[in-house]
């Protein structure tokens, strides 16, 4: 069907708000309380709007589309209603964007900018509530900033449904709580930091970190699980990379927030997935390593080539963080060489959800499906780990003690504690160092885009691949040779 | 019969609480939790979050919707009370007959302002909104009943008739 | 004891048709007069939409306050739906109004009579009575007629050896005035706070547990079984013909004789508030009158020469009839420090989820508080005749209309009051709210 806003017609469909129908059309009608993966509060009143033969403003977002509606949302009228509900939200609203970790990314103060009255009518002192504290201990709660639009709450009644979150008291005295504080933490607690339109809901972990104005998002997924959610990884503008801040702070990642994708977690993300950016914290493998000394590039790379050149049944142990790309230059080059086996480089820790019925999956790898795609799902048993005289370990891995006396070729990301050395260590770029995909436990593909530059001797896996294979002779001439 | 402050009696509320629940629908057990608060309270005085607890999960709801309702309900109370509870009507027509003036005759009586309990413990005085009694105003509330058209005589005897 | 002081009693009347003595609510008494024939009759004779038919016919609008066309409501509901829900609305909370109270204690069979009537129509096996929390007398006298009704077959299965079956269960509030709008009691029922819904859906379409619920006021209820006895042509020609019938109207403040009077719709009001209520008290000149109850517009004395109590005069004096509760107020009253009782009273009962009534009432009333307080600004006035205009049509639900229509027309009808005090810093009035 079609309608009308101010001088635009646009189609609609049946059952749809003209909320909706306006912000899939692009045009801009301002909401609080609205979301599209919650219930509908239409408590807020921002998106009032006009609609001819109609005498009282209606809220656009619980508001079916009709054929032929006429909407207005330039009329005086609805400019002054937006002006009003400005007034009433700021009206104890502390306005201390100054010290507020959302100054930049928060609606609140998008809306004031745009439909709020020039100054406030109130010559009254504002009432207080509870300033920022702990709601958990990953988010801080300013209950002088709350809108109480009730977001939060719904989300956590509606989609994590752990109801960890309420609105308390009566009228103005009302405010949001964590209503059982015995209760576990919400494993998808952080997305209310999301949904938060104001500065009330704060990361605890990217408090005072940064102003938001200097960095930006890329595009990534998440390693967590199979599931492989959409992500954004928040880097440091480059323009905004000063000496004075020093190296760590210019290149590190300050936060995660969830990346919008309607094929595999929508707008949600579960903590995990917010935590992504901390597995930078673990401690790199920086230079290669032959044995416990480190060794060059080449001598690495040297050693390695001749390791493979004397043995005559390899095997090599894939890793499911790998992304598709890898795992294609691994198949055409060097993997021909080796019997390949399947692992699951992570699995769940203690106390850590396995799998539940919205995002989190019980598999804690993200590319599974494209090892599986590519080389089958064999893993390895002891009994197979005493036909190889050579294994080829690609990523994280424990101690060599199931490989016997046969040498071992690790290539890995991040530093361990040994007792027993590999004959050859060789540092990879991590997830954040390259760009590639992942497919995920429904075989759905998933891009991630380089965030951070790898540091300088650490290799990118498929460029290992495609030298040690160029400078090996084909397997057939091996075989041959045997 | 108000207990003193702390758990309200398990066993007898248990009995109460399956007493209400046969009065409804038997899937309209989430129906049960104002009700059922107004037990704990009659039974205890006042109504904690562990209360609200126990309320919620017998009536099968999440902990979250009762320690709302418990937060929203002007009747209920979350602290302890004195023994009797004095309701002064403050609204408009109560205001017009004299309701101030009978507040603090109240206030002085008993030496507490509005919202707070006289030191022995006998009674919390509050003021509260209409009690649909317009027309005999100024009226009180003490405990369940109604006193009408008061006085400061009537009040002073009311007030001194409780235990 | 509320009401009927010196009020004509007459058969012909729907509510006050007998003398109140300590045995008139009883089930007994209540068949002497008559009582359950209506319901017999429609057993026997009539079908569901029969009694909708007389009830349409009738002209019968509700009695809480939003005067609604009752019969319409009944025809929006789907009678094949597999549940329909019918709630009784006893939260009598709007400031000046009494009258249920005073049918749950004497007349409360024929409130009974009346769910068990509307629920046949409506095909409702569960209807419940939300009844406000601080209720006593009226609770127990409600129970009390229950349990007649139970033990005489005229509730629960079989009513009066007919197919009908019906089960009335009584639920009290718990102290929120708000709980007297449709949809916040369902919520309150439902066992949530009260807070209003979004409309569309109406309770009608999706309701209590999401099934088509109607929520009809004690007073609305009470008045089924004289129309089904009677017939909706003879409701019809009773009162004004724009919104018939008889009214429990109250009246309170400072009148001699305040209480009940039923009277018919059309009665002019100043003869309720000058002969039948006795006038004002002291012999004083009248200042103004809230005419239904405390959030329809104040009037002053000039305004209500000509009025009569019903719909069409009252809107014509940009004024409503509401719940019927005349609040009468004397000169020399003090209308800064009244106005404040009422905006104290908004902001202890608004629910908080929406932003112009939450924020809204809050700020009137610290206004105000100040003002009386004598910390009044020059700004002040301004503010208090501009905020209502950002609450007026922008809430939820009406509580937020209800709040700010008294403050509107206080400022508007008094305003040398409040520019008085906010000046001075002193009432006009010498802070007088008695007469």
């Amino acid at each position: 069907m079609e309608l009308t806003i101010d001088d635009r017609t646009i189609e609609a469909n049946r059952g749809e708000s003209v909320l909706q129908a306006a912000l899939r059309h692009g045009i801009e009608i301002p909401h609080f309380c609205y979301h599209p993966g919650l219930s509908i509060a239409g408590s807020c009143r921002i998106c009032l709007v006009k609609v001819e033969g109609v005498s009282k403003l209606m809220p656009a977002c619980n508001l079916s589309v009709v054929p032929n509606m006429k909407v207005s949302t330039v009329v005086p009228e609805v400019g002054r209603a937006r002006e009003q509900v400005m007034q009433f939200l700021m009206l104890n609203h502390p306005v201390d964007c100054g010290i507020c970790d959302k100054a930049g990314e928060c609606r609140l103060q998008d809306y004031e900018f745009a439909y709020g009255p020039p100054r406030s009518r109130s010559i009254d002192a504002k009432h207080h509530k509870r300033k920022l504290h702990d709601l958990s201990p990953r988010i801080q709660l300013d209950n002088e900033r709350c809108i109480l639009c009730s977001r939060c709450v719904r989300f956590t009644r509606e989609v994590s449904k752990t109801n960890m979150l309420g609105i308390v008291e009566r009228g103005a005295h009302a405010f949001v709580e964590r209503v059982d504080p015995e209760s576990d933490d919400d494993p998808y607690s952080d997305n209310v930091i999301g949904l938060c339109p104001t500065g009330a809901l704060l990361s605890r972990d990217f408090l005072y970190q940064s102003r938001v104005w200097f960095l930006e998002p890329v595009r990534s997924v998440c390693t967590g699980c199979s599931r492989g959610c959409s992500i954004d990884l928040w880097r440091r503008k480059k323009e905004w990379r000063m000496r004075a801040l020093g190296e760590e702070r210019n290149s590190m990642l300050y936060r995660v927030t969830a990346h919008e994708n309607p094929e595999i977690n929508g707008p949600w993300l579960c903590n995990k997935g917010f935590d992504q950016h901390k597995l930078m914290s673990r401690e790199r493998m920086l230079t290669p390593m032959l044995g416990d000394a480190p060794a060059s590039v080449e001598q690495a790379l040297a050693r390695a080539r001749d390791l493979i050149a004397q043995a005559r049944s390899p095997a090599a142990l894939v890793s499911a963080l790998a992304s598709n790309e890898e795992l294609d230059v691994f198949k055409a080059t060097l993997g021909a060489r080796f019997r390949v086996y399947a692992r699951e480089d992570a699995v769940a820790e203690p106390g850590e959800v396995v799998e539940d019925e919205f995002l989190i999956k019980a598999d804690k790898n993200p590319n599974s499906h494209g090892v599986r795609e590519r080389f089958g799902w064999r893993t390895l048993t002891a009994a197979d780990a005493q036909g190889h005289d050579l294994f080829l370990v690609w990523g994280d891995w424990g101690d060599y003690a199931g490989f016997g006396r046969a040498p071992v070729i690790h290539l890995e990301s991040f530093a361990r504690q040994r007792d027993r050395h590999a004959d050859v260590h060789i540092p990879l770029s991590t997830t954040f160092e390259r760009s590639g995909t992942f497919s995920n436990f429904e075989g759905k593909r998933n891009r991630f885009d380089r965030v951070l530059d790898k540091p300088p001797l650490v290799q990118h896996a498929a460029d290992v691949f495609a030298q040690l294979d160029a400078e090996l002779a084909a397997p057939q001439e091996l075989r041959e040779a045997s | 019969m108000k207990d003193g402050p702390g758990d309200a009696d398990a066993g007898a509320l248990r009995e109460q609480f399956d007493r209400l629940r046969t009065g409804y629908p038997s899937q309209m057990s989430a129906s049960l939790v104002l009700p059922l608060l107004q037990i704990v309270q009659e039974q205890k005085g006042h109504v904690t979050p562990a209360d609200a607890h126990v309320v919620a999960d017998y009536a099968g709801v999440p902990r979250a919707q009762a320690i709302e309702a418990l937060s929203w309900y002007t009747m209920l109370h979350r602290q302890p009370v004195g023994r009797h509870v004095v309701k002064v009507c403050r609204n408009i027509a109560c205001a017009l007959r004299g309701s101030d003036r009978l507040l603090a005759h109240v206030e002085k009586t008993l030496g507490v302002a509005p919202g707070g309990t006289t030191a022995d413990g006998r009674v919390t005085f509050l003021a509260v909104e209409c009690l649909a009694s317009c027309g005999t105003a100024p009226v009180m509330q003490v405990d369940e009943t109604y006193h009408e058209q008061l006085d400061e005589a009537t009040v002073d005897r009311v007030l001194g008739e409780l235990p | 004891m509320s009401g009927q002081r010196g009020q004509d009693v007459h058969a012909d009347n729907v509510f006050m048709s007998f003398a109140v003595t300590s045995d008139s609510h009883t089930l007994d008494a209540y068949r002497a007069r008559g009582g359950y024939e209506a319901l017999g009759k429609a057993l026997r004779t009539l079908r569901p939409e029969d009694v909708e038919a007389e009830v349409t016919a009738s002209g019968l609008r509700g009695r809480g306050g939003a005067n609604f066309p009752v019969g319409s409501k009944w025809s929006f509901v789907n009678k094949q739906s597999p549940v329909v829900y019918l709630c009784c609305n006893a939260d009598e909370g709007e400031p000046g109004t009494f009258k249920d109270r005073w049918i749950l204690e004497h007349i409360p069979h024929q409130l009974v009579e009346g769910i068990l009537l509307a629920a046949f129509a409506l095909n409702v096996r569960h209807a419940f009575v939300y009844i406000r929390g601080e209720f006593d007398l009226p609770l127990r006298r409600l129970r009390a007629a229950l349990e007649e009704a139970r033990a005489a077959g005229l509730v629960g299965d079989g009513i009066l050896g007919s197919g009908f079956a019906c089960d009335i269960v009584v639920h009290r509030g718990g102290g929120a005035y708000v709980c007297g709008e449709e949809s916040s009691l369902i919520n309150s029922l439902e066992g949530k706070k009260g807070y209003p819904r979004n409309k569309p859906p109406f309770p009608a379409v999706k309701g209590f547990y999401g099934a088509p619920t109607v929520v009809n006021n004690v007073e609305t209820l009470a008045n089924v079984p004289w129309i089904v006895a009677r017939g909706g042509a003879a409701y019809a020609a009773l009162g004004n013909k724009a919104n018939p019938g008889h009214r429990l109207f109250g009246i309170s403040g400072h009148v001699n004789r305040p209480g009940l009077y039923e009277l018919p719709t059309g009665y002019p009001m100043k003869k309720l508030i000058f002969e039948d209520a006795g006038g004002i008290l002291g012999g004083k000149p009248l200042k103004a009158v809230i005419p239904g109850g405390s959030s329809t517009p104040v009037l002053t004395a000039g305004e209500i020469e000509t009025l009569t109590l019903d719909a069409p005069s009252l809107q014509q004096a940009g004024s409503m009839l509401g719940s019927g509760g005349l609040i009468v107020i004397a000169e020399g009253t003090c209308m800064v420090r009244l106005l404040q009782v009422l905006t104290r009273f908004y902001r202890h009962e608004s629910c908080g989820q929406c932003t112009p009534c939450r924020e809204g009432t809050a700020w009137m009333d610290d206004i105000l508080a100040r003002v009386v307080d004598g910390r009044g600004e020059a700004a002040d006035v301004a503010s208090l005749r501009a905020i209502p205009e950002g609450i007026l049509g922008n809430t939820l639900c009406a509580l937020g209309d209800a709040a700010a229509m008294p403050v509107l027309s206080f400022v508007k009808k008094f305003g040398n009051e409040f520019e008085y005090f906010a000046a001075n810093r002193r009432s006009l009035n010498g802070d007088r709210l008695e007469a």
